[in-house]
């Protein structure tokens, strides 16, 4: 008896795993090289925006420590190729981080990155990159880059004269390969004392959404602000987190962290982000949908499902595209070693059940997943891998294709 | 799983802490010498002396709970800032970490890698710069002078924490 009761909840399991499963991946692309002693990639930084798809290809950017000091690289897969073009380093100074990378048209990219304490903005082409242009005034990091019909903005933190400050800046595409800044201007022109932290950047139809970490109510909430008309101000920031506990003398909320920001639709926002409401249990994925460009959210939705809610979770990244999808991806070591999972709107329109693709599970260490979707729905995936923590990593690239009814 | 996660991990080789575009560190208690982790390793290596390594997170309740009513405690305070070096990482901070193996990786990378779940979390390194135990959520006054008497009268050369403090 027991065993067929067994056999029958082995069923529903796997019937649940299926209707999540969205996606069909494809076999595995490797980004980088097989992995090497010492040499480190990071998929890291505001949005966790570091893959992005033209019709004709796929890039994927990030910085390792190749050549002994930390530099950003980004490489190429045409779709009609079966492997990345060697990498490009995109970075020239002593150190430099935490990439982001948008697409333009004509199989170009957009990308920013931090270098040696500024931000800077370079175009990518078929025939290779563009000169950087500096964003940033005074020490800068924490950068985003985000566009729509070519019209790019780029978000970071920016410190002057001790206060912290969120700027964003409109950028015109001059020729092919070279950005004009055309304005730049703060979030808030005041600034504030405490720091404010990785800010996300998505533009659509409706205007622009920035979401970052401010720590100015003596904890850090997520504050997301919106703008229709870069010739105008900001709106004042309105908080996307909306749960406060409150339990004690001591207890200001929970925390919460890195944020990721997507446009889909017409003129919504996908925002995603850790959030410590669970308790002891760590970070859960939490998200909420925003409509006129996140000028109005919804109320916070928890992504990750029930057999990850006792696990903590890292590393949101979102995407989605005009034709409606919107999707998260996230890592967490449930399975003991770290995977990749994966949770998009199911069709009773609640967040599926939590999903590891194949290619991004498994043995050794899968994690830092970023994500991009195309026009058709094809879900584009990259991660790293290491075979143990802190051992030498490798990138991947896989795309899923969405399952057919 | 979680404790021979941490251990996995080779948190003594942590040997320089650069910050980046000077973020503060995210409020350790008052009164106490903590340092970037940076510091705390040479200093600790340099002088021989245990260290305490506390993960916290910027407004996290049980942190603020305990510098009020345990890190405000006057003989613990002599005795962690005279006998230990002190260390603090803040769980949600973008400043960089260098491993003595190459890799530099954000203070919040680091704390994810080292499975650490909640704070505070305090881990407890011998003068030989091996980590002992690890301690998460709020601990007493009481508490924290045991894991301080246990490691500076080198009870851990002889018997496990937990024997330790059933003697008490």
């Amino acid at each position: 008896m027991k065993l067929r009761f067994a056999g029958l909840w082995l069923v529903l399991i796997v019937c649940q795993s299926q209707a999540s499963d969205r996606w069909v991946f494809d076999d595995r692309t490797a980004v980088t090289g097989a992995a090497q002693d010492r040499v480190y990639h990071h998929l890291d930084g505001s949005g966790r925006k570091h893959i992005a798809v033209t019709r004709q290809s796929v890039a994927a950017v990030w910085e390792d420590n190749r050549s002994q000091t930390p530099q950003i690289y980004v490489a190429l897969k045409s779709f009609s190729s079966d492997r990345f073009t060697a990498p490009l380093q995109v970075s020239n100074g002593s150190e430099a981080y935490e990439p982001s990378i948008a697409a333009l048209s004509d199989n170009r990219f957009a990308l920013a990155f931090e270098q040696d304490a500024s931000v800077f903005a370079r175009i990518l082409t078929a025939e290779g990159l563009g000169a950087p242009t500096r964003l940033s005034q005074h020490a800068a990091s924490h950068v985003s880059i985000t566009s729509l019909n070519d019209q790019v903005f780029a978000s970071w933190r920016e410190r002057d004269s001790g206060r912290w400050f969120l700027k964003v800046a409109a950028l015109r595409v001059e020729g092919t390969n070279r950005f004009i800044v055309e304005s730049v201007q703060s979030v808030e022109p005041e600034g504030q004392e405490t720091a404010l932290l990785f800010p996300a950047i998505a533009v659509n139809a409706a205007g622009l959404c920035v979401a970052w970490e401010d720590r100015r109510a003596g904890h850090t909430r997520l504050l997301v602000s919106h703008n229709a008309d870069m010739s105008k101000p900001f709106n004042a920031p309105q908080s996307l987190n909306e749960f406060f506990s409150n339990r004690n003398e001591y207890d200001m909320g929970n925390g919460v962290t890195r944020v990721s920001l997507a446009s889909f639709g017409e003129d919504e926002i996908l925002a995603a982000w850790m959030d410590k409401r669970r308790g002891g249990n760590g970070y859960g994925i939490f998200a909420a949908l925003g409509a006129d460009a996140g000028e109005n959210f919804g109320p916070n939705e928890k992504v990750h499902g029930e057999q990850g809610d006792r696990q903590p979770h890292y590393n949101p990244a979102t995407a989605g595209n005009q034709a409606g999808d919107f999707v998260v991806a996230w890592d967490d070591f449930r399975r003991a070693d770290s995977d990749i999972w994966i949770s998009a709107y199911n069709a009773d329109l609640e967040w599926s059940q939590d999903h590891a693709p194949s290619v991004a599970s498994g043995r050794g260490e899968q994690s830092h997943p970023s994500i991009a979707l195309d026009e058709q729905g094809n879900l584009h995936l990259l991660w790293i891998e290491r075979s143990q923590q802190d051992g030498p990593s490798r990138l991947w690239y896989s795309p899923g294709r969405p399952r057919k009814p | 799983m979680l404790q021979s996660s941490f251990f996995q991990l080779p948190l003594a080789c942590v040997v320089l802490l650069i910050s980046s575009v000077g973020t503060l560190l995210a409020a350790p208690p008052e009164g106490y010498r903590f340092l970037s982790l940076t510091e705390a390793t040479q200093l600790a290596s340099s002088e021989n002396k245990p260290m305490l390594l506390y993960f916290g997170r910027y407004g996290c309740s049980t942190c603020r709970k305990m510098h009020a009513e345990v890190f405000n405690d006057a003989s613990l305070n002599v005795k962690f800032n005279d006998a230990f070096v002190l260390a603090y990482v803040d769980t949600e901070s973008g400043d960089r970490i260098s491993l003595a193996n190459g890799e530099r990786i954000t203070e919040m990378q680091f704390a994810s890698r080292s499975r650490i779940i909640g704070t505070p979390t305090f881990i407890f390194f011998s003068p030989e710069q091996k980590p002992l135990f690890k301690k998460a959520g709020f601990q007493t006054i009481a508490q924290m002078n045991q894991y301080g008497d246990y490691i500076l009268e080198k009870h851990y050369q002889s018997m496990p924490l937990q024997e330790f403090m059933a003697g008490q």
